[in-house]
């Protein structure tokens, strides 16, 4: 038996969902912006109610583990683990931006893509993102995904040449995702246009653009499935970057005064 | 439970302490585990809140298991779930906050969520087993500088506070122009030791005639200033006369304060808390002027003046038994009133 409780909290909504063993999946989400903290324990409890199930009858505690929202990563990633200690079950890490792609992934397909591209804002023209294929098993019905562009930071810019590069040797349709639409839509259209290529891209809607816990539970099943689990310690954020100090400590430029004084 | 005793899990991250304990009745410590981050932070020259928030999170977990297994106790005995929500840096606290639902959730066990003041507070209830309320306090720490008076358990009623820097805060901004490093208020009050109180003529804010309210921000300026026109003068600094002689300035408001609050309401003792509450000549300089009126002075000892989880799990237990409980949508306050 398999009941897992998933949580994403690394976007703008928090949402949790319970999927069982056959696939089926029940979520529940927050309604308002921000408000993780508050509502993750509720929206557990209500993903598992409506799964018909107790919470001692969860099997497996899933998170987002990022990029996204530091603060976010932490709400999802402190509650997955301490759950799976109190629970005494097996944690599971899952990757926001490959739940991203999953979530549009029959829109994707069903629009002729080759590429799923999700891209989160981080600000000044930074993004999280990768880029994923889609491909069809041989019975040409179950979909899945392969990484085609690793996940990690990349300037907008950058992301857009490597991608828009590809597309004008291969060919196919890019489908893009997340929040970066919103935040860099005219850059990413400029660049498709820039090369001649603006038909090959397409942009998610708002209702599937955003990160949701029912992908993020649909991957782990299937990590589920392969034993790919985790001791609740083992389980980590990916934030996919240094904190400011770090990094200002690694490249010798914290500031004089702090210097002075250690 | 576990023999006839009601057992308290206390959680505190609100700053650069991962900590955990397990309380008895509200009074006995079974365990009280804390994993200071001050190492990691000192090569900042300062607590740098992302990367608390991250420790926080690596910790908290194992910080919780080590408190169960050191108290001989299992998570089924144990009857409520306290936690630190605010004051404090929110990214720490919510590491604590999550934890804490994520526990009661799943083990169906009550949850109070505790303001950190208070908690200083109620680290006395572990330290002297018979203090009862009511009793004058005087809370200073990193970012406090309160004085409360404390008629019941759950009741604290601030009557003073800082009006900009907390006294916490002054020796901080002072230990590290001078050299002494982070974190502050101890390197401040040993380097005092070696040092002439009245060396520098640092000015006493007095305020407004019977206000309870401090000011240390001017004082800072002041020793700020006296050190550029020292160094422009080519002098060199006694670094133990500044620590003593801006110790002094502070802790002989803070304790002449205290003492006449304590006066004014009739109260026969002042009970310390807080991370200053160990300094050695607040201590020395309150106990003299409290002596002179007849009042007793209290404090923890100092593993209990600074953050732990166990001071959490005493104020919990006292709020619990008046009947608070918070719920699931208990949130992090990183600006929490007294
Ligand atoms: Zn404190």
């Amino acid at each position: 038996m398999i009941n897992i409780l998933a949580l994403e909290t690394t976007g703008k909504y928090g949402s949790a969902a319970v999927i069982k063993e056959d696939g089926s999946v029940y979520c529940a989400s927050s309604e308002t912006e921000m408000n993780h903290l508050k509502d993750i324990i509720t929206i557990s409890d209500e993903a598992v109610k409506a799964a018909g199930i107790t919470k001692k009858e969860l099997t497996h505690v899933a998170a987002s583990a990022g990029p996204g929202s530091f603060t976010g990563i932490r709400i999802g990633v402190t509650t997955a683990r301490t759950l799976g200690q109190m629970l005494g079950i097996p944690c599971i890490a899952v990757s926001s931006l490959e739940a991203m792609a999953r979530r549009v992934l029959s829109d994707a397909v069903a629009a002729g893509a080759l590429y799923v591209v999700p891209v989160i804002n981080a600000r000044r023209h930074q993004t999280y993102a990768g880029a994923w294929q889609a491909v069809f098993t041989s019975d040409g019905e179950k979909q899945s995904i392969v990484s085609e562009m690793p996940e990690k930071q990349y300037m907008i810019e950058d992301l857009l040449d490597e991608l828009t590069g590809k597309v004008s040797e291969n060919g196919g349709k890019s489908f893009f995702t997340g929040d970066g639409i919103d935040a860099y839509g005219e850059i990413i259209e400029g660049a498709f246009d820039a090369k001649g290529i603006r038909g090959q891209l397409i942009l998610a809607d708002e209702g599937i653009r955003y990160q949701d816990a029912g992908s993020v539970a649909e991957i782990a099943l299937a990590k589920a499935e392969r034993g790919d689990t985790l001791t609740y310690d083992r389980l980590l954020p990916e934030y996919m970057r240094l904190s400011e100090a770090e990094q200002r400590l690694r490249d010798g430029t914290l500031s004089d005064k702090i210097k002075k004084a250690r | 439970m576990k023999n006839g005793r009601h057992l308290t899990l206390g959680i505190e991250t609100s700053c650069d302490e991962t900590a955990v304990s397990v309380v008895a009745d509200g009074r006995d410590i079974l365990s009280n585990v804390i994993s200071t981050q001050i190492s990691i932070h000192t090569q900042f020259g300062g607590v740098v809140p992302e990367i608390a928030s991250r420790r926080h999170l690596e910790n908290i977990n194992g910080v919780i298991d080590k408190a169960l297994t050191d108290a001989g106790v299992c998570i089924g005995d144990i009857d409520l779930v306290g936690v630190t929500y605010g004051p404090g840096l929110v990214g720490a606290l919510l590491i604590g906050v999550a934890a804490a639902k994520s526990i009661a959730y799943a083990c169906d066990i009550p949850l109070v969520g505790v303001n950190h003041m208070h908690g200083h507070i109620a680290a006395n209830y572990l330290e002297h087993h018979d203090l009862e309320p009511p009793f004058m306090s005087l809370v200073v720490s990193g970012g406090h500088t309160n004085i409360v008076n404390v008629p019941d358990y759950n009741r604290c009623e601030k009557i003073g506070g800082t009006r900009d820097d907390a006294a916490g805060e002054a020796f901080d901004k002072v230990a590290r122009v001078i050299g002494l490093g982070y974190p502050g208020g101890p390197k401040v009050d040993k380097a005092a030791r070696e040092g002439r109180r009245d060396a520098i003529d640092f000015k006493r804010v007095w305020l407004e005639p019977g206000s309870y309210d401090f000011s240390f921000s001017g004082l800072k300026t002041q020793a700020l200033n006296y050190l550029n026109s020292e160094r422009q003068a080519g002098r060199e600094i006694n670094v133990n006369d500044v620590a003593a002689s801006f110790q002094e300035a502070v802790v002989e408001v803070i304790a002449e304060k205290a003492v006449r609050a304590a006066a004014e309401y009739g109260q026969k003792r002042i009970v310390m808390a807080g991370g200053v509450a160990s300094n050695t000549r607040l201590r020395e300089l309150i106990s003299e002027k409290a002596a002179a009126e007849g009042i007793d002075v209290l404090r923890p000892s100092p593993v209990l003046c600074t953050d732990n989880g166990a001071m959490i799990a005493s104020a919990a237990y006292y709020a619990y038994k008046a009947g608070e409980r918070s719920g699931y949508e208990l949130d992090a306050v990183p600006a929490l009133e007294f």
